[in-house]
């Protein structure tokens, strides 16, 4: 027998990340590491499958490529920079450009892997703020 | 010249057959059936591999995904194998694809499995003509009309 | 004597954990029981018919993750098969695993058209297990462009997930034929068929345990159990191998002939 702490193996229930579909999927948790995924069979809408995208889901996870901080390309060299500045560099040049072209000249993109809430601030943002309709997202599948 | 313009005609006949043959027994067969001059029609493509147990049944599957009518491997006889026992794995996995070819509706005459020795020019030259004429009865292998969709297909998605 | 008193057996003869289902909102979901929750583990009457996981899969993961725990594991007839075919493949070491069998029920069977939907140790209380047909005979009725046509229009709705291979309890490949550029096209769908399909039947031949996982996984709905169980059906008739038996190692993986005289070869 070895030590106990150690032996953890657990499926944790959860959605899809992917797309607006949201089919069930178990992550495979392995001492606090993700392993693995398997579709989750009792689920109303997959009923037991993925697709290509959920089922190599957990190799985004630990991607080196993906984006968890601010990046700036400042010509063509690329820093970090706080999520503040990023954020304030956004405001200073959506004022700027809807300022000077008007509401069509700005478009908005969001994900359908925010929660349904977020995606209604963000499209309830680009009509009343901005007044523009240019607002889409991800999961067109 | 009445005999040169016939083969000449055979090559114009669109079978196709990729022959995998063994190197130690079949292709010096073969090579004994081109020396002693025997005439066999052209359409066979021939692939030297050093034992007919390395065919792998994936390179059988992409013959045929790859416009194959027809497939044919050859290798040394029962117990004269080079690697002693090389052609029993031959002959197992024959029986496997052969079986599950019949199972998705390709005719299983199109695949064929051939003990070749290397005194046996005539049997070699026997053997591609008797295969060329059960194939060319058969015609065209019943995946030509999928490659031509699966390109009309690919020619969509690139348009988009 | 319950599973889950055979199970707190395991865990006082010193093994690491029990894997099994948990029950979460209504739903099985696999788990490693340990001696802190082993009270939860649910009884096997509990876990719904329609919500199996490849737990030999599972298995194999964590007795390579911890190379010196010991594992029991809460198996069915079709789990406990392919922990056998996974052993003659040197995927899992049985000296390190307890097996606690039980047996489908009789529904469930019917579903999976399985012919032994229990594990060994319970072979003498089951009826004798009769003759199951997975539509092989329905198929094998049509013409030969019928066939084709059937399967290429099956294969034609396939979305290239892998589910098939991802669930798959004896795909353990580092590397995969289907992701092989030469074999198969990359970016197309559907990806080039009848290949793609083929050449997973070929290399199910010998090792298919039947679990049908596959079947239930795919979102296309092929019938994959059919192609699988006629590729086993070929390999039982020519060449006497039952994967999941115990004993002999499939004749597809060894060399030499196993079966039949050299003079039947020879014609």
């Amino acid at each position: 027998m070895i030590d106990e702490e150690m032996v953890d193996y657990r499926t944790v229930p959860t959605v899809c990340p992917y797309c607006g579909a949201g089919c069930g999927m178990l992550l495979e948790v392995c001492s606090g590491e993700v392993i693995g995924v398997l579709p989750m069979k009792g689920h109303p809408s997959s009923k037991g499958s993925l697709c290509a995208k959920g089922w190599s889901s957990p190799e985004f996870l630990k991607s080196s490529n993906r984006l968890a901080k601010a990046i700036l390309r400042e010509e063509g060299e690329e820093k970090e920079v706080s999520l503040e500045s990023a954020l304030g560099l956004v405001v200073e040049n959506l004022n700027r450009v809807l300022e000077k072209y008007g509401p069509e000249a700005v478009g908005f993109i969001s994900s359908a892997r925010c929660t349904n809430e977020e995606n209604y601030l963000l499209e309830k943002f680009a009509r009343t703020f901005a007044k523009t309709n240019n607002i889409d997202h991800c999961a067109r599948l | 010249m009445a005999s040169d313009e016939n083969v000449l005609l055979q090559d114009l006949t669109p079978i196709r057959i990729v022959a995998f043959l063994c190197n130690w027994c079949s292709y010096a067969g073969a090579d004994l059936a081109g020396v002693s001059r025997l005439s066999y029609p052209a359409n066979v493509v021939t692939i030297r591999v050093m034992c007919s147990g390395t065919v792998s049944p994936y390179h059988v599957l992409k013959a045929f995904q790859s416009g194959a009518d027809g497939v044919l491997i050859t290798g040394c006889h029962i117990g004269d194998c080079h690697y002693l026992k090389g052609n029993y794995m031959t002959y197992k996995r024959f029986q496997v694809i052969q079986g599950l070819l019949q199972f998705v509706g390709i005719e299983p005459e199109r695949f064929r499995l051939e003990w070749i020795s290397a005194s046996e020019g005539e049997k070699f030259a026997e053997t591609v003509r008797d295969f060329t004429e059960e194939v060319g009865k058969l015609g065209e292998s019943p995946l030509a009309d999928e490659r031509e969709a699966a390109k009309s297909r690919e020619a969509l998605m690139r348009r988009f | 004597m319950s599973v889950k008193e055979e199970a707190k057996n395991l865990l006082g003869k010193g093994m690491d954990g029990v894997l099994f289902y948990q029950m979460k909102d209504g739903s099985a979901i696999p788990h490693l029981f340990t001696s802190k929750d082993i009270d939860e583990m649910p009884d096997v009457r509990e876990i719904p018919d329609s919500e199996r996981y490849p737990l030999s899969d599972i298995l194999s993961k964590l007795l390579m993750r911890f190379s010196s725990a010991k594992f029991g594991i809460v198996a069915r007839g079709c789990d406990e098969r392919a922990i056998i075919e996974l052993e003659k493949h040197q995927q899992i070491d049985t000296s390190r695993v307890s097996l606690i069998g039980f047996a489908c029920s009789p529904e469930l069977a019917k579903i999976c058209s399985c012919s032994k939907p229990y594990t060994e140790s319970l072979a003498d209380e089951m009826n004798e297990a009769q003759e199951i047909s997975r539509g092989i005979e329905s198929v094998e009725r049509m013409s030969t462009p019928a066939r084709l046509g059937f399967w290429l229009s099956n294969f034609s709705v396939c979305v290239k997930c892998m589910g098939c291979r991802n669930i798959c309890p004896l795909c353990f490949c580092k590397e995969c034929s289907l992701q092989d550029e030469d074999l198969v096209e990359s970016g197309v769908l559907p990806p080039s068929i009848p290949t793609f399909h083929l050449l997973r039947a070929i290399d199910m031949a010998g090792r298919c345990v039947m679990c049908g996982l596959c079947e239930e996984a795919c979102p296309a709905g092929i019938p994959l159990r059919t192609l699988y169980g006629k590729v086993s059906e070929i390999v039982r008739e020519e060449l006497g191998y039952v994967p999941g038996t115990r004993g002999v190692k499939s004749p597809l993986e060894e060399l030499g002939s196993s079966v039949g005289s050299d003079d039947d070869l020879k014609s």
